[in-house]
Parts: structure tokens; sequence; C-alpha cells
């Protein structure tokens, strides 16, 4: 077996300078972390184990609303190996309630590690078990003797807006928050239209993402200075360290985060800050460590779910030519028991508010509400998703209704390659990108020319045909003070990574990194970076693995998270890189007797550009400095060992006009599909899949592939069976992989992709944020099933995210049922 | 989950009432029944083990007859815990002469949660309808053997 990394041939030429140079930037250098894991060798939190090390099990609440009248414990305690329990009485008095994003009423709600006083879905914890074992945690938290009062419950979001039953007695109310958004003139656009096209509702499904490895961590706690040391699996450290330390009482360095491998993320693993709370205060409580690990049930019941999201009184004026000129919809958001990262939806969705379209007047009526359900989180496509599966549906109801051609409306009101950099109504900044030339590919890919020939062929035998096209952006690198925008009060703006770079006593080069890697082969790419400006091969370069806080690598926002890591990241990576350069070719001048300019750094060697022989290698530089070091010039201030922090570009948001930069770049995707629809079953199968991603300059395309392929996976789960589904006393009915199907690798479709690489003009390497681009796949088979089930004024109208066979067949069996959601007035 | 059904005994109305308000009697018709016992002629207590997938859900189910219309009507109340599972019954059954008997009409409103909820009505329906089926062929047995008492 060969190495994990071998020295590709350089085929990519970067220009830097002018000067032609090769580089691995660009190419499928073997990845880092591929032999580790393939061999099993990979360290996730699970396989970390201490001494005398407890196990902990939630016990969690059979209601979905309830005040907790009694909690005993004793019965468990007795039960030998029971090390502790914790209860929501002890969490209130040892902790403040998580501080909370929204103004009021959302501001009023207190939020603890276990449930205080009331349980607010099922699966809300309301003591934790300590054991020897994880099943006798288990057996042991059945013993926890909790009493309930029942209360009546809510499920519905609007039903939630009435507040006949208020979950949070604190706030006094369910809304969260709710705002007006509304930009250019959408009452002249209505006026100036030809056809007005109104949808009484659309709904977005509630569903998540089910990483392989689920939540958890190990907590030590070093009684003698006061410090926990997480080992877990957290995506975004940074931020739940400000969540978790208020909370605790303590500083923020009083939390160590520590992980290695991560089996996947998506958004899940931010919001985990209750859990990880609850460890620490046992850690502390029974002075060993312990280790949660989460049960897939637990985390499909009472981890977190996607934003589900109603749309309502979609108002959209169109020219007769096939112009749109905006929209208005009221938007209900369900954000279930508590807002934990909320109401940060209320405003992410507005990164990508006229979608991929030239619309200049858009009105929002944005609300947020709790019901009796699990709490959501960022989902991968984190609140853009449920938006621009809102902006498609509109373009193909409008298309279909109005008797146009889908795929002419878009390319009529995209927006055109020559108008990037492209500001959108609310002040973002759409980066690059080529929208039409992405469709056009994604239709040469699925065979468009002949798409009449497919359709006659499906009929003949009995099939009903359509095809459907999705068209989303991944916005990607945060602008954290779009926050102000919701709270004004709010101290968050801008972003930050970091990265540290060294060159050690033998040569090693050595970088740590900020983030949080889930398997984006951060380690790798970081290495093409580095060899690229450093001229040596990423066999070179030593990248540690994962995250630690105590490499003093990581700011505020460090993590992996937001389609952001190929630009804040390897911008971090990149910053430290050139630092390192730069300190190296100042020893190297200092030995040579030369000025710095006259140095280079080339295969593993810092070097006089007119005289390559008089070359040092960094082996020779890195033993100067560290170990060799007398008789250096006293001036020389050098350290080979820096730590760069990128910030990207931002301002601070206009709070009044709810106007600005919102996020750095915009990747593209424009998924196509054909799929055949069984009338008589429901039963539909995609028979043709293409999917076409511009994410700027690619670093490594493999691994943009495997993102494209997970995303596109994602996108069908959650379009064809992945709800998250409640019976009416607030049961999850789909509570674990039996009920809850995720796609197999039999249930993919044959995949076609395609790219083209737009580069962005705001960041270091022209490349893109691209991990979270989904949601184009969910509208794709929308629209598909659209362009089957009905024509113009015909047939029924697909209003829901998530269609199973069943949902298909009831379409089929009553569409009028659905088609009175929509009209249209001509004038 | 609203489960109701229909069910004629061959024999007389007086004694379908006196099994169907005898605890001693209904234990025997009750799946899984590990122990019973009978607080007052109002209360009951049984601990069953339901059959349930591949482990039986144990449960500590408390009985209460909320209302009584001898000999022709009576309501019960059912409040169980088990591990995973707590379970809310109301149960009614309405007796009537028929030809050669008695008919009986029921009806059962029943709430699970926790869990096993969890595992959907697909799932619970058919064991709840399979455990109908063998109370009620149970109690036909008792209704038997007190007729011929």
């Amino acid at each position: 077996m060969t190495e994990t990394t071998v020295t590709p041939e350089r085929a990519l030429v970067v220009e830097e300078g002018g000067e032609p140079q090769r580089g691995f930037i660009g190419q499928n250098v073997p990845r880092k972390e591929d032999k580790r894991l393939v061999q099993g060798e990979g360290v996730f939190f699970d396989d970390i184990k201490r001494h005398e090390m407890g196990f902990v099990h939630f016990v969690r609440s059979p209601y979905a609303h309830a005040r907790i009248k009694s909690v005993d414990v004793s019965k468990a305690l007795e039960l030998d190996g029971v090390y502790g329990t914790l209860t929501g009485d002890e969490v209130a008095i040892l902790t403040d309630p998580f501080f909370e994003l929204s103004t009021p009423p959302g501001a009023n709600i207190k939020d603890y590690a276990l449930a205080v006083g009331k349980v607010r879905h099922v699966g809300d914890p309301v003591a934790a078990v300590v054991a020897r074992t994880r099943e006798l945690a288990r057996d042991a938290s059945e013993l926890v003797e909790v009493e309930y009062e029942p209360l009546a419950i809510v499920l519905d979001g609007e039903e939630a807006l009435k507040d006949d039953v208020v979950l949070h007695d604190d706030a006094g109310s369910n809304t969260v928050w709710s705002g007006l958004f509304d930009w250019g003139d959408f009452d002249a656009a209505l006026a100036e239209a030809d056809h007005v096209v109104r949808i009484e509702r659309l709904h977005f499904d509630r569903f998540s993402s089910t990483p392989l490895e689920c939540s958890g961590c190990l907590v030590e706690y070093n009684r003698g200075t006061g410090q926990w040391t997480i080992h877990g699996n957290h995506q975004m450290p940074g931020v739940g360290a400000i969540w978790m330390a208020p909370a605790l009482r303590v500083g923020i360095d009083k939390l160590r985060f520590v992980s290695q491998d991560i089996g996947g993320g998506f958004g899940n693993k931010i919001t985990l800050h209750p859990q990880f709370t609850a460890c620490c205060l046992l850690a502390r409580k029974l002075n060993r460590p312990v280790q949660w690990t989460e049960w897939r049930t637990d985390q499909h019941t009472a981890n977190t779910h996607g934003n589900e999201r109603t749309f309502l009184d979609v108002t959209v004026p169109v020219k007769a030519d096939g112009t749109m000129l905006g929209f208005s919809v009221r938007a209900i958001d369900d954000c279930g028991a508590f807002p934990r990262y909320e109401p940060l939806g209320c405003i992410i969705w507005a990164q990508v508010t006229p979608g991929c379209y030239r619309w200049r007047n858009v009105r929002v009526d944005f609300t947020q509400v709790c019901t009796n359900k699990s709490p959501v989180a960022p989902n991968r496509g984190y609140s853009r998703m449920q938006h621009l599966w809102l902006t498609e549906r509109i373009v193909d109801i409008v298309s279909s209704e109005l008797g146009l051609d889908p795929i002419e409306v878009r390319k009529k009101n995209y927006v055109k390659h020559e108008e990037f950099p492209y500001e959108t109504p609310n002040g973002c900044i759409y980066d690059s990108g080529d929208y039409a030339r992405c469709l056009d590919i994604a239709l040469e890919l699925i065979g468009y020319d002949s798409i009449d020939e497919k359709r006659r062929d499906a009929e003949s035998r009995g099939k009903l045909f359509g095809i459907g096209i999705g068209s989303t952006l991944d916005s990607g690198t945060n602008n954290f003070g779009q926050s102000m925008i919701l709270n004004p009060e709010l101290q968050f703006s801008g972003n930050n990574e970091v990265a540290t770079a060294k060159l050690d006593i033998f040569g090693e080069i050595v970088v740590t990194l900020g983030t949080v890697p889930q398997g984006q082969g951060h380690e790798t790419t970081t290495a093409q970076v580095v060899a690229d400006l450093l001229g040596c091969t990423p066999d070179d370069v030593n990248v540690r693995a994962g995250h630690d806080s105590y490499w003093n690598s990581h700011a505020g926002f460090s993590g992996t998270y937001a389609s952001q890591f190929a630009v804040t990241g390897l911008g971090a990576v990149k910053g430290a890189t050139e630092k390192l350069a730069g300190e190296m070719k100042q020893l190297a001048a200092a030995v040579f007797g030369c000025s710095p300019d006259d140095i280079e750094l080339a295969e593993g060697q810092a070097r006089i550009k007119e005289n390559p022989e008089a070359a040092l290698p960094f082996m020779a530089l890195g033993a100067i400095l560290n170990a060799n070091n007398a008789g250096l010039p006293p001036e020389l201030d050098i350290t080979l060992n820096v730590r760069y922090v990128y910030r990207p570009p931002f301002e601070k948001p206009d709070l009044e006009r709810k106007y600005g930069n919102l996020t750095l770049t915009y990747a593209t995707q424009i998924h196509a599909c054909a799929l055949e629809i069984d009338p008589e079953t429901g039963e539909y199968e995609i028979v043709d899949y293409a999917a076409v991603d511009d994410c700027g300059n690619r670093i490594h395309p493999q691994i943009v592939e495997g993102q494209v392929h997970g995303a596109t996976a994602q996108a069908l789960g959650a379009a064809t069976h992945e709800i998250f589904a409640y019976d009416e006393e607030g049961n999850l009915l789909t509570p674990n992989f039996y009920d809850y199907h995720v796609p197999h690798a039999l249930d993919m479709p044959p995949l076609k992709n395609g790219f083209i690489e737009s580069a962005s003009p705001f960041t270091p390497f022209g490349a893109k944020g691209m991990g979270e681009g989904g949601g184009a796949g969910i509208h794709a088979v929308c629209a598909a099933l659209q362009n089957a089930l009905g024509r113009r004024g015909v047939g029924p109208i697909v209003w829901r995210s998530c269609n199973p066979y069943h949902r298909v067949w009831e379409l089929l069996q009553s569409p009028e049922e659905t088609r009175k959601l929509v009209s249209v007035e001509s004038r | 989950m609203k489960v109701t059904g229909e069910r004629d005994f061959q024999a007389p109305l007086a004694t379908v009432w006196q099994v169907l308000n005898d605890p001693s009697r209904m234990a025997k018709t009750m799946p899984g029944v590990e122990s019973f016992d009978i607080q007052d002629d109002r209360h009951w207590r049984a601990h069953v083990k339901i059959p349930l997938g591949l482990g039986g859900l144990r449960m500590s189910i408390d009985f209460e007859k909320t209302e009584e219309r001898e000999p022709e009507f009576a309501k019960l109340h059912a409040k169980g815990n088990g591990v995973g599972a707590i379970m809310n019954m109301d149960t009614a059954f309405h007796l009537s002469e028929a030809e050669g008997g008695t008919h009986m009409k029921w009806e059962a409103d029943v709430h699970v949660l926790g869990p096993v909820a969890s595992m959907g009505q697909r799932v619970l329906q058919p064991i709840v309808n399979q455990q109908v089926s063998h109370v009620l062929g149970a109690l036909d047995k008792q209704v038997q053997e007190a007729s011929a008492e």
C-alpha cells in the first residue's frame, strides 16, 4: 500500500504576478485523511476512554408538553454501578439560562441544559443518570420516577401564533421573532404587472440531516484549574463556548474543546451546548470523566431538526413576456420547542432574497414560532434552502399557470453573467456566476433535446413523465452582522478564522486550523495551499488533524459551517503561510547577507533567485532559528511560528433598511431531474438526473464532487421520503431509520455531474464555499412532479417540499384540492 | 387511537355483566398478566408484560371504574406506566339483550406516549388489534365458564 499522499502530476497552472507557476491547487491530490479513515484508525470522541469514566443517559419526557411535578432519582441511585444523577432543579441552581439571540418575547425564553419546571417536547431531557456502563445508565434511567401534569399542546406553526397554548410562560407568547422585510417597491410592481399569480399556501416539511456519527462528548473536569476538557463533536466550538461559559459562570478559557475526527455534522452539531453543559456539570459533581454518546433514536427525537416553514399568500406580479417583478409572502417558521440557534434563520434566508433572479421588489412578512416539537438548528442549506424552494416553486407554478416554458422563464429572469458582481435588492453582492450556462449544461447532460421522445416512450408504458429544474445558491461565509438586523443589541458582526504555521527544528512545516473538520478534507486542501506558497509538496506539510482550542488557533467564529472553509479557513492558512514564508526569507537573507527580496522558496529550500545553488533547506532554517541561533542579528524579529486571523471584508448592515452584504460568496447549483410516475400508485422513479455546480475555482475537484454527490443525496431524500412526522400527541413517528428513510446508494438515480468555474473576485483563491448546496434537488423533484402531474390550469399543485408516493397518489386522486391553492389575475 | 367493536355472547346479560365487573375474571382476559391486585371494587392494579417485538413491554396499569349503570353500561379509565411507554385508556361497554344471549358494543380510546408510541400507528395498530382479539376470545371463555357455574 502506498502512503496517503503522493506527488501528482502538476497539471494546473496558477498565475501569480504574471509569472506562470505550477501548483497543487486545483488538483486531485490523494486525501491526507483517507488512510487513517479507511483503515479504521480515525479517532472519534467515542474512541476516547478514561479510567473510571461514567456513561451518561438522559431521562426524556414522554409528553410533548407537561408540568414537572416531581423527579425522584432515589431508586436509580440505589442500583449498583450508578455513579450519580442530575436533575433540572440542580441545573437551575448551578447554571444560568443560555443567552437568547432574539428580542422580546423570544429573548425572555429560559433555556437550560435540562428541563426546568416544564417539558416542551417529547424527548426533552428532564434528568441525567451516570453509570458504569452505557447500558446500565439506560436501564437506571428507567428507575427515575417523574410525575408529570400533562398540558395542552400545539404542533402547528399557524396554530401556535394564536397563543392559545403557550410553551414559554416567561415569554408569554410563542412568537420568537417577527419582522417585515420590504425592499424595492412591491406595490408599484403589482400595479405594473400584466398578470398576478397568487399561491395561497406552500409548505416546506420538517426533516434533517442524519450524520453517521451521532452527537456526544467525553468531558473531564480538572478540579485544580477549574477547567473542563470536552472531547466532543461540536462543529462550532467557538460559539458553543460563548453559550456555555456564561451559563456555567466561568470564562471561555475554562472550556477546552478537542476533536480529531467527526463523522459528519451538517449543522446538527452546532447546538450541542445543552447536552455538553449537562455533561460538564456531571463531570464536576461526580469528580469523574463522563461520556455521553447519543442514541440514534435520541438524535432523531430530541437533537435538532431543520426548520419547517409555511408560506402563505404568495403574490407574484408578472409581465406579459414572463418577466417577474418580485414577490410578496407571509412566512411562518416553526422552530420547535426552543430557539437555540434561532432566530438567526429569520435573517439567514435573506442572503438569497431573490434566489437566482433579477427580482427587485420583494416583501416578506416573517414570523418564527415555538411548537411542541424538537428544536431546530442549522441544517445543511440552513434557512436558505427553505427560501430558495419558495423562489423555485414560484417560478414553476407561475410558468405552469401562464403556459410559459419554465426553462425560458428562468433564462429570462436569471441574473445575467455580465451583471456580476450583482447587488440584490437587500444589498447582498452576488460575486460571480453564469446561471444560464449552468442550466444549458444540465439540460445537455440529461439529453433535453430528445425530451419529447422520452416523454412519449414513458407514456407508451403508461407512465407520466416530468422534467424539472432546481436553481439554487449556496451562500458562503456569513457576515454575523446580519444578527443585528434581528436584534440591534447583539454585538456580533463580520467573521473570522484562524490558522497557525510554523517551521520546526527538523524543517517540519506544521499547520493548525481553527476549523473543525467533519469529513471535508481540510488537511488535504490546506496542504495543497501551503505547498504552493512554500514551494514544497503536500507530503511536506503536516496539518494537525482536527481541532483543539489549546492550540491557540481559534477565534470567536471558529468552526466548520456556513460553506466557508475554502474562504475563511484557507484564507487564514494563506495568511499564516505567507507570514511564515516572509520570516523564512528574512532568515535566509540574514544568513546569506542579502535582501529578503532576493530569496525565493522552491523545492523545499530557501535560495537566492539569481544563484539557486546558494540554498538553505527548510531543515536548516528550522534548525538555525530554533536550535543554533547564536550570532543571528538582534533586529531579526522572527519566530518561524506565526498565527494569522482572516477577516472577510464585511461592513455592518444598515439595520433600518435591513440592508447589507450578508455573505461573501455565492456558489451555484443547477439541477435537472427527469422522472416517471405510475399513475395508479403514485410511485415514481427518477430516471435521469444532472447536477451542475459552480463554486468558483476548485481547490480539489474530487472533494467538490463528493460534496455535490452528498448534497444531492440529501436533497433527494428530503424531496422523496425524509419527514419528521408527529402524531396528534406530539410523538415523533419517524424516530429511527426504520421509519425515516435516508437514501441508500441503491436509491440514488444515475447522477451526472457538470461544473463551471466562475472565480470569486472577493476571496483569496477565487474559491467559494460549497458544502451546503443541496436545495436544488428538492425543487428539481417538485418541479418534475408538477410537470408530470399538471398543465396550465389543470391538475394538482405540488405544494409541499417532500412528496412520498402516498402524497403523489393523493395529488392524483384529488387534484382539485390543491388546484384551488392557485389563482391568476390577468389584466 | 380509537378502537371499537361489537360482540355477541351466548349467555344471559346478567352473566356477562358479572364477568365484566369481576376484576379477578377480567384479569384472566388480559394478555401477559403477571400479578393483579384488587384495591377495592372500583380500583385495580395489574402488572402486565405485553408482547411487543423482540422483548415484552412491562407495564403497571391502574384501573378505575369511573361510571356504571348496572346492568348495561360501564366505563373504565386505565393508566399504565412502563419502560419506554405511558398508556392512557378510556374504555366503555354497552350491553343489551339479544336473541339467544347478550350483545356488547365497546369502544376504547388509547393514548400511548413515549418511545413505544413513536413506533407509529402502522406497528401499534396491528398489535392493539391482536391484543383486542385475544381479550375478546378470553372474555368469551370466561363468560362460558361463568355460565357453566
